[in-house]
């Protein structure tokens, strides 16, 4: 799960981050756990020390608590903006979405995703998008909360029905991602996946006209049918 | 006023017939047989939980699995979730402060036994009520019921109703068990025992009511409005029509995050008493500790949005919940702190109390870690509901409350039955659920760092790379489920079969090991002017230091010739 996108970049970095902070103080607690056991351990005629840890040890350990703590704050502070910019799209990006991000629509229901493109096209399941673009994906629920997840894009994001969040990601190289719902929906939770396929401007272009030509062929066809008093 | 003279009558005729022990326990107010039934039931419901959670394991054994349906495992999730938190850990907590805390404070009961009793009686009527769910269907909408996926609309059987039904008695039970609590600590303490002079454990049981008095009605108003949402068209968590479903979140969240910080809280509160006894010396940092455990009932709640980071809310209350969740390591580390330090220039007796006590810490302190990195906004939003998030919070609640309980367990049994647990079969639950607890979660914090897998799910595919950290994972739960068993027989054997124990079987500081074993109805005959935070050593060395004076005064009065 390699970073693929400028916003991944930054969480694989602050995950490690919160590793290192998270192993230094399991060490250390640990450390000192076996530390005591292995020293103290009574044996027959084993005196305990009445001496007593003072005010001056407890501010010291405070301090240095209360530094780490600031330092993994600010850290997180400072890695989660940077997750948080908006990149610019690139050279290879799509040119239209120079000044703004392209825009789509995602919308959680029970149990699949439906993706709205500008062109009034969609897909279900499958997000294509174009490669070193900014896309900003506006997660909208029509029924219950469902959780946006493809680690290797981009973070987690709540899809609340009433509520629209935003996604915002530029995806590097051509490829496709996959991604698992992230917030238990009923019964199909776990094969509520996604994909998002990363492809050229000009095969994103394409596929927006072909998608739409087909979506309204097949209402056309549908149409006719009903015309003609054969409801399918 | 004058009282009309009676002539001396006699009432009584010999003791009163005592009626059959269940009749006595199930009728009793007193806060001892209270305190017993919530540990006993308490227990019990665990068994339950963890059958449940095997049988979840099992599912993800293998990939795209099909022992269970959907819908089964997310029943067993439901009530995995319900039955660990509202039947298991915060009764457990509450039961072993309702039995303890009087008899720390030098009470002779409690302020409001009735109150207490009804308290009781509602937990095990919401035990009742969510497993009868079995009788039609249960619900089927995760630990954490979210709205709107627990509105009528998307769940239309009744199994939410009995899930906000049983929740809701349950949390009413803690709640009225707390108000006692609080008014038996504020008002019966022992002459002389200053709140200063409290033990820690008593303090732990202060700090966890009063936490309950604020968390418990948040969650009832959230039960409440869903009961209304579902069953009279309210509109409180539907979208449109003025609702929000996040609502639900936040004052669930404050609930579960708050019941968390307790569940910790009373384990860490526990091992405040362990460790100093089996190392022979003072608690190093008494007010530190105990003021880091108010401090942690606080922050720790009030840092409840920690659990939707990925929700739309703005990245100001994200900062926010991070900054409260990183401000815990400080009381958190201050407690580990004060707690290993109080063993090293100890003689520690390594018995089985303190071998749970010491496992407790350290699986709390992998849970607590590993917990920091879900605190982190954006690594947040990588590992939000994945299994790494399971594995945090089991490691942490499993130390808090399995652990620290089971540390609990075999200090106060003796006290509580007048018997000492089997040592050695202790030794190989300890070893066992340590190995178990290892196998089970290590490899699920790999699974969901490493690979995403995300939580809660009823399977997963094959060819996400999990297949073999599921599999180690699930043989890790039974491993961890045959040392929890070993404890829970050990228990219900030693009950009759165990040594007996004295008044005060470890050598302990507080009130409690003054009184018999098992305490009397009364709790104490006389209670000590208590005149330190250690009245019972200070009882000790009274009796030396007059032995010592007595001795030779009395040694030379026999060696005198008789005249």
């Amino acid at each position: 799960m390699g970073p693929n996108s400028p916003g991944t970049d930054q969480i694989d970095t602050l995950l490690w981050i919160g590793f290192f902070a998270a192993a230094i103080l399991i060490v250390a607690i640990n450390g000192a756990l076996i530390y005591a056991v292995r020293r103290y351990r009574g044996g027959r005629g084993s005196r305990a020390s009445e001496a007593a840890t003072g005010r001056r040890s407890q501010l010291r350990v405070g301090a240095a608590l209360t530094a780490f703590a600031a330092v993994v704050f600010v850290l997180s502070v400072v890695y989660t903006d940077r997750a948080r910019e908006t990149p610019a799209t690139g050279p290879a990006g799509l040119a239209s979405a120079r000044s703004a991000p392209l825009t789509i629509s995602a919308t959680g229901q029970q149990w699949l995703w439906r993706y709205e493109y500008p062109n009034e096209a969609f897909s279900y399941y499958k997000l294509v998008v174009p490669v070193d673009t900014t896309v900003e994906l506006d997660l909208v629920s029509t029924d219950v909360i469902h959780t946006w997840n493809v680690p290797a894009l981009a973070g987690k994001r709540d899809a609340v029905p009433g509520k629209t969040n935003h996604v915002v990601f530029r995806a590097d190289e051509e490829g496709t991602f996959e991604g698992d719902a992230a917030t238990l929906s009923g019964q199909a939770y776990a094969p509520m996946r996604t994909a998002v396929e990363v492809v050229s401007p000009a095969e994103y272009r394409a596929f927006l006209a072909k998608q739409k030509a087909d979506i309204h062929a097949a209402q056309d066809r549908v149409v006719g049918l009903i015309e003609k008093g054969e409801v399918p | 006023m004058s009282q009309p003279e009676h002539r001396p009558e006699l009432v009584v005729d010999g003791y009163p017939r005592r009626r059959p022990r269940w009749i006595e326990l199930t009728t009793s107010a007193d806060h001892k047989d209270v305190g017993r039934v919530m540990i006993g039931a308490a227990f019990g419901f665990f068994f339950i939980a963890l059958v449940e959670l095997l049988l979840m394991r099992l599912q993800l054994a293998v990939p795209e699995n099909t022992v269970l349906t959907p819908v089964t495992f997310n029943r067993l999730l439901s009530l995995y979730g319900a039955t660990a938190i509202f039947l298991f850990a915060i009764p457990l907590a509450l039961g072993f402060f309702y039995y303890l805390a009087p008899l720390q404070a030098g009470a002779r009961g409690t302020a409001l036994p009735r109150v207490g009793q009804i308290g009781l009686w509602l937990y095990l009527a919401g035990a009742t009520v969510l497993y009868s769910g079995y009788l039609f269907t249960p619900s089927e909408a995760g630990v954490n019921p979210l709205a709107p996926l627990s509105e009528l609309a998307f769940l239309p059987n009744n199994g939410v109703d009995a899930w906000a039904a049983a929740c809701g008695l349950a949390t009413l039970g803690f709640v009225l068990l707390s108000v006692n609590l609080t008014a038996t600590l504020h008002g019966l303490r022992a002459p002389g025992m200053a709140w200063r002079r409290l033990p820690v454990f008593a303090w732990a049981a202060g700090i966890c009511s009063w936490l309950m008095l604020f968390i418990g009605p948040v969650m009832l108003a959230a039960i409440t409005m869903l009961l209304i949402d579902r069953n009279f068209d309210g509109i409180f968590f539907a979208d449109g029509s003025g609702g929000a479903p996040l609502l639900w979140s936040h004052l669930s969240w404050i609930f579960f995050t708050g019941a968390y910080m307790l569940i910790l809280i009373f384990a860490l509160g526990a091992i405040a008493e362990i460790v100093p006894v089996f190392s022979g010396r003072r608690l190093q940092g008494r007010r530190v500790v105990i003021g880091s455990l108010a401090a942690i009932a606080a922050i720790g709640t009030l840092a409840w949005m920690q659990n939707m980071l990925t929700s739309p809310i703005g990245i100001g209350w994200m900062y926010y919940a991070m900054l409260l969740s990183l401000a815990l390591i400080v009381p958190f580390g201050l407690v580990f702190f004060n707690l290993i330090s109080t063993m090293i220039g100890g003689a520690l007796q390594m018995r089985a109390p303190l071998l749970f006590a010491l496992g407790a810490i350290s699986s709390i302190s992998i849970g607590l870690a590993a917990e920091i990195e879900h605190s982190m906004v954006a690594v947040a939003w990588r590992l939000h509901n994945t299994t790494d998030a399971t594995a945090a919070t089991h490691f942490a609640l499993i130390g808090g409350a399995v652990f620290g309980g089971f540390a609990a367990l075999h200090y106060w049994f003796p006290k509580m039955t007048g018997r000492t647990m089997g040592e050695t079969m202790a030794r190989i639950s300890f070893w066992t659920m340590g190995l178990g607890m290892l196998v089970a979660f290590v490899p699920l914090f790999v699974a969901g760092t490493d690979h995403g897998e995300v939580a809660d799910a009823y399977k997963f595919f094959s060819g996400t790379g999990v297949s073999t950290l599921n599999l180690i994972a699930t043989i890790g739960a039974f491993v961890l489920a045959i040392g929890i068993l070993l404890t829970l027989v050990n228990a219900i054997f030693s009950r009759t079969g165990g040594p007996r124990a004295g008044h005060d079987q470890w050598g302990g500081d507080s009130l409690e090991w003054l009184a018999l074993s098992p305490p009397e109805p009364h709790n104490f005959d006389v209670l000590p002017d208590v005149r330190s935070e250690r009245p019972l050593r200070d009882i000790r060395e009274a009796i030396a230091h007059r032995y010592r004076a007595v001795e030779p005064e009395q040694a030379a009065r026999e060696s005198q010739p008789v005249a």
